[in-house]
């Protein structure tokens, strides 16, 4: 409550600092020298007063954000930015149904941004200011694409000493592969890649024949000995060695790989999750916000911040001021892509939530 | 009548203790039964009005195994910390007091360590790499056992973290116990065990009951210890709440939920308070 207090007054204080410096522009230019010294002060408070609040995934997501998204937009606008994490879809909808609002910004993946949509939660793009300098494609859903990455096979070299699974129906292969696995506990990247394993191919795979999935997860379920929640979490798996091999976030896989950790990976049926940015429905700063999200996919932001926080740029320029080397650590890299799967959130199949409920019971039982 | 208004007027300080006691009922009202007011108004009207779902509570297996579950758990984990945590307290209870202060220190040391670190020691000391399996593989279990993401696993974890609270609860009442009654057994004749069994055994027993009540009731709510611990299939309700809210977006469901679970928790509460006091709970 006193947070949102804050935030209005805030609001308040951004319009009366800018109708200030207008004003005293007109008396500068009459007073001359006492309005000349005057003005940095008054500039300096009208720009601390704006204020834009964006919910980041906090750690090095946001270390590489503020740097290239965050910083580069406060120099040029003078807005300031505040961070909110961790990212939450559920605070998103709360906050609409509350009208307190803890961020205006937030980036949200393929199926969320589906439901948001559909839930009416977020800012419609059209009638914002931006729809013309963005590139073909770039919208979706009402959110702009930015960033992608990709949930990909890793294992642990040391005990897969065979080369390691090299697609998902090698991970389905519990007689050439043996060992513990593990996979996110989230159901709309999870039942592709069973059908995936099942063989079907990667441009048949939406809609979802669900049963398929079920029937093809049943396959591994004794040795799926624990489902991860978090990158952090699924990191430690399988640099503990608690599982042999794992689906994994590509960055998180990369990491571990570069601390020299005996892991191996395969960009072969890598499966793409794509992020946007979207505006939190009814927020009284959808302008300015509106306003970051377009400064936030420039080619060049948009290359520092991906290079950095090891994802893949949406934005094809955004290619232009990546090196060929780190390209190719990229989910969307030109050597990469091709062999990637994207998923299909609007043609899902069955609806959503069913499929998350039956698969946390499946989980369950 | 008068005389009550009287006393009203005439000792004015009898006032003064519920002054005191105001600052705290603010705050909860304000940040504790205000919200849970809020749960339970959702829990009939999301998302429309009716007990709908309570009723899916009851029709769906996947809520009912988790609830058995959650109630099973804690029963268990009560169950581990009478067993381990009685003969902590006695041994407590009969040494000198320097001595039950340094073990009572070692007990509630744990108190002192934060959740998290102490859920991923166990994490460390169960793993594959660990300790513990390496001990097990050095005498020959050959492959060592998964222990990790087990049953075992997390009841391990919860019984650590409850224990203080068992000990602490058995150890009050063992404190007043009196050492003559004893010694009046064995001046009859009685041998160790039976006067152990026979007198301080039942003497000892509202200790159980508070320390098996408050480690029960604890252990319902659960959360991070048995989602980052335990096996996918033994689910507990908080996390089964925490994933209606996350995944689903079903705000009344997971209040539904978190009423039954409260309900729950107060009827082990009524029950107990019926039978022994709610005053005796913390010793």
């Amino acid at each position: 409550m006193s947070e949102d207090v804050e935030k209005t007054a805030a609001g308040g204080g951004a319009d009366g600092g800018a109708r200030l410096v207008s004003r005293r522009s007109v008396m500068t230019l009459a007073a001359g020298a006492v309005g000349v010294l005057a003005m940095p002060a008054i500039i300096r408070s009208a720009r601390a007063a704006e204020v834009l609040y964006v919910n980041t995934w906090g750690g090095s997501w946001e270390k590489a954000a503020s740097k290239h998204l965050f910083e580069p937009f406060t120099k040029e606008t003078g807005v300031e930015i505040r961070t909110v994490s961790p990212v939450s879809f559920a605070k998103l909808a709360a906050q609409v149904r509350s009208g307190v609002y803890e961020f205006d910004v937030t980036t949200l993946g393929g199926g969320d941004i589906v439901r948001a949509n559909a839930a009416k939660i977020i800012e419609p793009v059209a009638g914002g200011p931006l729809a013309s300098a963005l590139w073909k494609d770039a919208v979706f859903e009402n959110g702009v694409s930015s960033h992608a990455f990709s949930t990909l096979i890793a294992y642990r070299k040391d005990r897969l000493t065979n080369g390691g699974p090299q697609n998902w129906a090698d991970f389905w292969n519990r007689k050439d592969f043996p060992g513990a696995r593990s996979l996110q506990r989230y159901g709309a990247r999870v039942l592709p890649l069973a059908l995936m394993a099942d063989g079907a191919p990667k441009e048949k795979l939406y809609p979802l024949d669900t049963d398929r999935a079920f029937r093809t997860l049943d396959r591994i379920k004794p040795d799926l000995r624990v489902w991860w929640t978090q990158g952090q979490q699924s990191q430690q798996l399988l640099r503990d060695g608690e599982v042999d091999m794992i689906g994994i976030w590509h960055g998180r896989a990369l990491e571990l790989i570069d601390q020299g950790h005996p892991i191996g990976i395969t960009w072969n049926q890598a499966q793409i999750d794509r992020a946007y940015w979207v505006v939190s429905k009814n927020t009284p700063r959808r302008e300015i916000a509106w306003k970051f999200i377009q400064s936030a996919v420039q080619p060049e932001r948009l290359a520092g911040f991906c290079r950095e926080a090891l994802y893949g740029p949406l934005n094809p320029k955004a290619f232009d001021f990546i090196p060929k080397e780190e390209a190719n650590r990229m989910p969307t890299g030109p050597e990469n892509y091709p062999l990637a799967v994207e998923q299909n959130v609007e043609d899902f199949g069955d609806n959503l939530q069913k499929v998350t409920q039956r698969f946390e019971q499946w989980i369950a039982t | 009548m008068l005389s009550v208004l009287n006393r009203g007027t005439a000792a004015p300080g009898a006032l003064k203790p519920w002054l005191l006691l105001l600052p705290l009922v603010l705050f909860l009202c304000a940040f504790f039964l205000v919200p849970l007011g809020q749960v339970a108004l959702m829990s009939v009207t999301e998302p429309e009005f009716g007990l709908g779902n309570y009723a899916h509570l009851t029709s769906d297996g996947l809520y009912l195994q988790v609830f058995l579950n959650t109630f099973l758990t804690a029963l268990g984990v009560a169950l581990c910390c009478l067993l381990l945590g009685y003969p902590l307290a006695y041994l407590m209870a009969q040494s000198s007091p320097r001595v039950a202060a340094l073990l009572m220190l070692l007990v509630t040391m744990s108190f002192w360590t934060s959740f998290l670190v102490r859920t991923y020691a166990w994490m460390v000391l169960l793993g594959n790499n660990g300790p513990v399996t390496a001990f097990l593989a050095f005498l020959g279990w050959d492959p060592p056992p998964h222990l990790l993401f087990t049953r075992l696993s997390s009841t391990l974890a919860m019984v650590h973290i409850l224990i203080p609270y068992m000990v602490m609860s058995l150890y009050s009442v063992m404190k007043r116990i009196d050492p003559a009654l004893l010694r009046a057994a064995e001046s009859l004749g009685a041998r160790p065990w039976s006067v152990f069994r026979q007198v301080y055994l039942p003497l000892s027993a509202p200790g159980m009951v508070n320390g098996a009540t408050l480690v029960f009731m604890i252990c319902l709510g659960f959360y991070v210890t048995p989602v980052l611990l335990g096996s996918p299939q033994e689910q507990m309700v908080a996390g089964l709440i925490g994933t209606q809210i996350e995944e689903f977006l079903d705000f009344g469901q997971a209040s539904a939920m978190a009423m039954v679970l409260l309900a729950s928790t107060l009827i082990v509460l009524t029950v107990y308070h019926r039978r022994f006091g709610l005053d005796r709970l913390w010793g």
